[in-house]
């Protein structure tokens, strides 16, 4: 009942869906231990064939056609932002003047924009950039994370209570603010770096919390314990025992954290916030469509569509891997 | 209970300190007020530059300790919150445009909490059926939309109606057009350009109010006490609205309660497309025009709201659920 009364306690969260995440982790983290417990007991008999963890996740996730779709999306997008460009003469930065707001055509595939821009190479080119945006800082931000989560929840007593301190008081100030101020004084060609320092140096707060939820029924464990005794340094402890443990989280996290990374980015560019001028990003198309919104259609829809397929496809991959890594699966396959 | 909610409020205004002192000096090192001076053309001379920034406390030759202590005493003393760069008040600014985000966020934050959680219930209730698969597959797809390009796209089909139409039955900016004094007139021209707005962020609330309620309800939908009850033989109906839905609503009552942090400044993203002057506007202006006491008045705003929607989500849920005790 005290444990019950502990969690209940308000604690600071933004994130609407926090504790329906924090639920799930914990759920995720308990069972986890489960079946480490299972390899552990039927390491004996190596005549039965094993399946290992790992094949099981990914056998699970391929049977769900919704998470193949998403991940083969991703796949051709994350090419299309690679490639994409050689299949266009024009480059994002460069104006054709001889076609000033023409709509899709073979010449330019999706139209130009009213200064000429080919908005095909800054789709591409802003994709590219979004993408480079959300993976970097998701990762980044993950490792952080997960470091000074389980950190102060292993240390326990006054460092646990001085951790969650400080988180709730990074909590306090909204992060868009917090990023807007970081990025304002970049200029224009390095400024997708100071965004990507800027998302993942405010966007590690809400995961550091839940991650700290999930650690504390793990530091609890024998494993956790006989370390301890062993006298193995704590860092040793977080790193080899205790991270490796909240794996599933992590990755989930990781990947839902890219649609949310890509979110805030388009937020901020489209605002002017983030990325500027000679630098493209499907935000500041977004932006730059917006107030020709009547008279050319194509410099809005485009960029917005493709922002929407990203989105879903990794929502997809997200719930794929949720439902794989989830043990109470239903994604159970009939063949033994 | 009074003496445990004072210590947080105590422990709240700590926080509150800390953090907008961290955002001030954030916000002097990487804003740079004379960058608006010096990109002007003819340059103005440098003495009358500094004597501009000297006024509004915001001159980075100016020790920035010296800065922060005049900007304190000048709140704690007289309430004044700075100036901005052009030598407006910042207090002056925040308080007529508080008005506008009020306006238009109190109905859409009301509309998505009443839709979203009815719609939540309603597909729990009939799980795995076809209304319940079409809902969530809706509500799944908006979900990853991001709020641009979901206010964008209200704005195209406002003005593809418009065209249809012949006339225009949406305005696409600001709040208020009409200038006369017929009450009835005013209305109907506040509807029209409220309406727009308010779908845009009706859309995005609705849905994950939806997502939520559904997941909590279904959590508590299959606990002993609800089997309990209907073994008693209380029909599903009565079950769930009697014993399951006033456990569900916990998690719900408490991000209602936090969405009053984003009451003011969420709107940021509706209130550029629309062009409403509101707060949300007013953060994006201050922090393009180098407007350092502005972003900082902002941030301390905003902070004010989460801490006071983390009290009320608390008090919520000890008041929804007797056995959370406050202490």
């Amino acid at each position: 009942m005290a444990e019950t009364l502990n969690e209940n306690e308000l604690e600071l969260a933004t994130d609407k869906t926090l504790s329906d995440d924090e639920n799930r982790a914990q759920r995720l983290g308990n069972v986890d231990d489960m079946s480490v417990d299972d390899t552990s007991k039927s390491a004996g008999s190596t005549e039965i064939h094993r399946t290992g963890r790992m094949t099981l996740y990914i056998r699970r996730f391929m049977r769900r056609p919704s998470a193949v779709v998403g991940l083969v999306i991703l796949g051709l997008l994350i090419l299309w932002a690679m490639f994409g460009r050689f299949l266009t003469p024009y480059d994002y930065s460069n104006l054709d003047f001889a076609a000033l707001g023409v709509p899709p055509n073979a010449e330019h595939y999706f139209g130009t924009t009213d200064g000429g821009g080919d908005v095909y190479a800054m789709v591409v080119h802003g994709l590219g950039r979004s993408l480079t945006i959300a993976f970097i800082s998701s990762i980044l931000s993950t490792i952080i994370a997960a470091i000074y989560g389980v950190g102060i929840a292993y240390f326990e007593g006054f460092v646990e209570k001085a951790g969650m301190w400080l988180l709730d008081m990074l909590l306090v100030v909204p992060s868009t603010l917090l990023i807007a101020i970081l990025v304002r004084s970049a200029g224009g060609t390095s400024g997708w770096a100071w965004l990507v320092f800027g998302l993942t140096i405010f966007g590690w707060v809400g995961l550091a919390r839940v991650l700290r939820t999930v650690t504390m029924s793990i530091r609890e464990r024998d494993y956790v314990r006989a370390a301890k005794f062993m006298g193995v340094k704590p860092l040793t402890v977080i790193v080899r025992h205790l991270i490796p443990n909240l794996g599933s989280v992590l990755v989930i996290n990781t990947v839902l954290g890219v649609v949310s990374t890509v979110s805030s980015e388009t937020t901020l560019s489209f605002l002017g916030l983030g990325i500027k001028a000679p630098d493209v990003s499907l935000g500041t198309i977004l932006n730059e469509g917006q107030s020709v919104i009547v008279t050319q259609p194509w410099v809005l829809a485009i960029p917005a569509l493709v922002l929407i397929i990203l989105a879903f496809s990794v929502q997809l991959i997200g719930d794929g891997l949720r439902d794989a890594i989830d043990p109470y699966s239903r994604s159970g396959g009939k063949a033994a | 209970m009074v003496k445990y909610l004072a210590k947080r409020v105590a422990n709240y205004c700590v926080m509150l300190f800390v953090a907008i002192s961290l955002t001030y000096f954030l916000a002097s090192a990487f804003m740079d007020p004379r960058s608006n001076y010096m990109t002007r053309n003819p340059r103005p001379p440098m003495a009358s530059i500094n004597r501009a920034l000297d006024n509004a406390n915001i001159n980075d030759q100016t020790p920035i300790l010296i800065r922060y202590w005049r900007w304190l005493t000048g709140i704690v003393t007289r309430w004044d919150w700075g100036k901005a760069p052009d030598q407006s008040s910042v207090s002056d600014a925040i308080v007529s445009r508080m008005g506008a985000s009020l306006q238009l966020v109190t109905l859409a934050t009301i509309l998505s909490i009443v839709i979203g959680v009815s719609i939540g219930v309603y597909t729990a209730i009939r799980q795995y059926k076809w209304q319940d698969r079409v809902l969530n597959s809706i509500a799944t797809f908006l979900y990853v939309i991001p709020a641009a390009v979901l206010a964008v796209g209200v704005v195209f089909f406002a003005i593809e109606i418009n065209t249809v139409a012949g006339e225009r039955l949406f305005f696409v900016t600001g709040l208020h057009a009409y200038q006369g004094d017929n009450f009835g007139e005013w209305f109907v021209d506040f509807l029209q350009h409220l309406i727009l707005p308010t779908i845009s962020m009706t859309l995005g609330g609705t849905v994950g109010y939806h997502l939520t309620q559904r997941t909590y309800l279904l959590d508590e939908m299959n606990a002993d006490y609800v089997r309990t009850a209907r073994a008693k033989g209380l029909t599903l109906n009565k079950a769930i609205r009697r014993h399951a839905l006033r456990n569900s609503l916990i998690p719900t009552a408490q991000s209602v309660a936090f969405s009053i942090a984003g009451v003011f400044t969420g709107a940021t993203i509706t209130e550029s497309v629309f062009a409403i002057n509101g707060l949300g506007r007013y953060f994006v202006t201050t922090i393009s025009q180098n407007d350092i006491n502005g972003t900082v008045a902002i941030a301390a705003f905003s902070g004010v709201c989460t801490l006071v929607g983390a009290l009320l989500a608390d008090i919520f849920a000890a008041w929804l659920d007797p056995r959370i005790r406050l202490n």
